[in-house]
Order: structure tokens, then sequence, then C-alpha cells
């Protein structure tokens, strides 16, 4: 019985794995469905769904050249509208006379709200400074004129009146900005010094990501550096005054570094103290060099007293020590207590 | 040693540098010369108790002090010995002059030292040169200071 189950069960397994591998076959037009499809217009994959083979293509007749007429010299000449040079409306504003505010955008490219914050910060800056600080705002990628030269329009506008610096800042592209400083600073103040500055102020700016962020940290960092740059036309130290470039930045510890900023505070609380300082020390030096003079002058005298002459010396009793420097290895310190003692008092 | 009889009006030093000979001890010889010498370039007034000889013996290699009696009280040997250390560096290369400078600069400064104490307090040389009997009243004096005083009789009363 179980065998015949055994049997029975197999020829249907045979059966249905015979029935699975028989393909199935592909959809086949209608005739009259094609007809109309084709009439109604094209049908999609009609080339591919279809046992025919696939017609050649027919080569395409060339059609003929159209005739357009070439640009002038004038249409290929780039377009003055289109060009990055600040447009000529803004020149006597930024390049004709000396700035009445420290902040000098004439296109309007801050904000109201910026403009006037950094304006403020400016005019505060000069208050605080001797120096004061005038910002040109361009855009970031506009271009100088190629008539303006940068050097001589400072000279000429900021010859007079209080030293100034001044920057041509780009929105958006701080690297690119510029500084020029009056030629009252520019002996004071070297090339190198006014590099660091600018390099300094332009990597605080670039911890900012909006232009509007950018212009005010590297305004802040550049005021910090006209600082020290007046430090240095007063007479302070150069090297010190490379130093707080990095101090708005936390992540710098360099304590070696603030060793003499520090030193610099206490000589700058100090200062008013100098002069009475030197006059105390002159008065002590004077006293000191009176007090050699005086001793240097003085005359020595001793009390006489009735000596009882000893070995029948009339005028000395011989009292004295005796030293040999026959030789190096016999030295003072051994040759002490020489004294006979019938020289001795009694 | 002009500057030195500047400074002390009632001293001088003398150098003498030769060969002794004979004569064996530098100190004695000092002595003798100190005691039996008349200095051409000392004033006549100042007399040999104020003196003081170096000697130097560059043969036998040694030097000695000897003063008068004037500085008896105010000079002690160790003192001499110290300024005869200060010239030893010079005098073993035989630079006998700086040495001798060296010496007379570092006498110099001792005696200013003295000169200014005995000024303050003359008593303290002169208990030094005292001769010894003089010692023993002055012993004496102190110690009659100390005794008791003679008790004095009083008359008491009793009352019956």
């Amino acid at each position: 019985m179980r065998l015949r189950m055994d049997i029975l069960f197999a020829g249907v397994l045979l059966s249905g794995t015979a029935m699975a591998r028989v393909e199935p076959g592909l959809p086949v037009w209608d005739a009259d469905e094609r007809v109309a499809l084709e009439e109604a217009g094209w049908v999609a994959g009609g080339l591919l769904l279809t046992d025919e083979p696939v017609p050649d293509v027919t080569e395409v007749e060339p059609e003929p050249e159209i005739k357009v007429a070439q640009p002038t010299a004038e249409e290929m000449a780039p377009d003055e509208s289109e060009s990055n040079e600040i447009p000529e409306a803004y020149w006597p504003v930024y390049f004709g006379e000396r700035p009445e505010s420290f902040l000098v955008d004439p296109q309007g490219l801050l904000s109201p709200v910026d403009f006037r914050d950094r304006q403020s910060f400016l005019e505060y800056h000069s208050g605080d400074s001797s120096i004061d600080l005038f910002i040109y705002v361009f855009r970031g990628d506009q271009e100088l004129p190629g008539e303006v030269r940068e050097e001589e329009l400072v000279e000429r506008f900021f010859s007079e009146g209080r030293p100034a610096a001044v920057v041509y800042y780009f929105l958006g592209s701080p690297q690119r900005s510029v500084i020029y400083l009056s030629p009252s600073l520019t002996d004071t103040v070297s090339a190198a010094e006014q590099r660091r500055a600018l390099e300094s102020s332009v990597m605080q700016a670039f911890e900012k990501v909006d232009p509007a962020g950018q212009i005010e940290a590297f305004l802040v960092q550049m005021s910090i550096r006209i600082y020290w740059m007046e430090r240095m036309q007063e007479g302070g130290d150069g090297m010190n005054a490379a130093l707080p470039a990095f101090s708005k930045a936390p992540e710098v510890k360099v304590d070696k570094d603030e060793a003499p900023g520090r030193l610099q505070v206490l000589l700058e609380q100090g200062r008013p103290y100098f002069s009475y300082a030197a006059l105390f020390a002159g008065g002590l030096i004077c006293a000191v060099g009176v007090q050699q003079w005086f001793r240097r002058k003085a005359r020595y005298h001793f009390p006489e007293f009735d000596v009882e002459p000893r070995l029948g010396g009339d005028h000395a009793a011989g009292v004295g020590a005796v030293i040999s420097f026959a030789s190096a290895s016999l030295p003072p310190a051994s040759q002490r207590d020489q004294v006979p003692d019938y020289l001795r008092r009694a | 040693m002009e500057k030195f009889s500047t400074r002390f009006p009632q001293l001088f030093v003398a150098v003498y540098t030769g060969a002794l000979g004979e004569v064996s001890n530098l100190r004695q010889f000092g002595f003798w010369l100190l005691n039996r010498s008349a200095f051409e370039d000392v004033p006549v007034e100042t007399p040999n108790e104020a003196g003081i000889l170096i000697t130097i013996d560059p043969e036998s290699k040694a030097a000695g002090i000897v003063f008068g009696y004037l500085l008896d009280p105010f000079l002690e040997e160790a003192d001499t010995f110290e300024c005869l250390s200060r010239a030893h560096a010079y005098w073993l290369e035989g630079r006998y002059a700086e040495g001798t400078i060296k010496l007379i600069s570092h006498l110099e400064g001792i005696l200013c030292k003295r000169s200014r104490r005995a000024r303050r307090d003359p008593e303290h040389f002169q208990r030094k040169i005292m001769p010894p009997a003089m010692m023993g009243d002055l012993v004496r004096r102190i110690r009659a200071g100390h005794r008791d005083p003679e008790p004095v009789e009083t008359q008491l009363e009793v009352r019956s």
C-alpha cells in the first residue's frame, strides 16, 4: 500500500516539473487591432514587440544650410553693463573726495542695519584711537577702475588731519581686501606689519560664513591691530605689536607669547611712576657718589697713646707678620701664626 | 704711597726691597731698620713711630711688615698677615710693584675702619696697651666698687 502511494507521489512531482519547464508564449498582435492603432498614429514599442525583422534606416537627405549673419565686432565686445567694474556713477563718492563718514558704501551693499552698526563701531574706534579707520565697501567680484591709483588717492585725501588706515573691503571676499596707511603712518608702520594686520583680520573674517558677519569680524580685528600700530607710532615694540593678532582666537594658547604682553601692560601701568623712580634712583646715585667722594677726601687720624717700648726699640717693636712667596704650594693660609712669642706683647 | 700719607697725615709707608744676605731673619731686619733708619722723603716732624715698613727680599722670596708704636694699639699681627696675603699672588709671579699696591690698598681699608672706631671708642684701644700693673689697679678699683657698703648704725626704740 505504502509502495503505491510513493509511486503516485513521484508521478505527480515529475508531471509538475515537466509542466514548469514549458516557456509561456509571447503576446501576438491581433491584426485588426494593430491596423487600427497604426492608422491612429504611432504604436509604442511597435518595432520591438514584433517578430518581424527591424527595417533598415533610410538615409536622411541633408537639409539645406541656413544662412545666418555672423556677429559683428561690436556685438562680440563685452557688454559694459555686465562688467565687474564699479559703475562710473559711484566713482565720485568712492574716489573723488575724502569721505565724510568712516564707512563708504554708496552702492548700498550693506543692509541699513549692518551699515548703521558698522558705522557706529568705526566711530567708536575713532574716539578710542588716534588712528581713524576708513572702510570702502565693494562687491566681492567688483574690480577697481583701471584709472584709479589707490596709493595716490590715499596720499591726496589723507595727508592732512588725523592719521588714518584706509581699507578697500570686498564684501563676501575678504581675502581681496587691501589696506593703505596715510603718509604719517607709513614711516613707523612697516609694510610687513600692515600685511600681518590684514592677514589676521582676513583670518578672523573667514571664521564667519555670512558676508555681514565677515565684515564685522574683520573690523574688530583690524581695530585691534590699529591699536598696536598706534603703540608702534608712539615708540612701542614691533615684536610685541604682533602678539595680540590672535587675541580673539581662544584656541591659541601660547603662554610664552602672553608674557611680553603682560610685561607691556605692567610697563604701561607703571609709566606714570617712571619719572619718580628715575628721580629717586638719580638721587640715590648722587648720594652714594657724594658719600664716596667724602670718603675719598676724608683724613684719618689716630689717637696717640703712650706705648711702653719693647726690646729696646725706640720707634717700633717689630710686631708684624712675615710671609714667604717662594712656592705656590705654600699658600698664605699655611703660614699663619709665625710670630715668635718673644715679640708678642706681655 | 703719597696718597696714603694724604689720607693718614700722621703715618707714612716705606718699602725696602733687596737681598738681606747674611741677615737671615726678615722680621729682625725690619725691626732694626725701622728703629735705626732715617727716611729722606719723610717730613722731619713725622717720627718713625708712625712708620709702616714693608720689607721684601726677592732672593729668599720673603716679605714682612713692621710698624711703629703709634699703630701698636690699632694693628694686629693678623692684620699685617692679611695684607701680605693680598700681595702673595703677585709676588709669586715677580710682580712686586703691583703686589705692594694691593697690600697698601688693603692696609688703607683696615686703618680707615680702625681710625673710625678709635674716634668712637678710644678706650677700647687704650686698654690694649695698658701695662699689667695698671690693669691690676683697674681690677682693684672695679672690685672696690662692688664691695658691700659699710653698715650704718641704727638705733631701735623698743616701746614697752
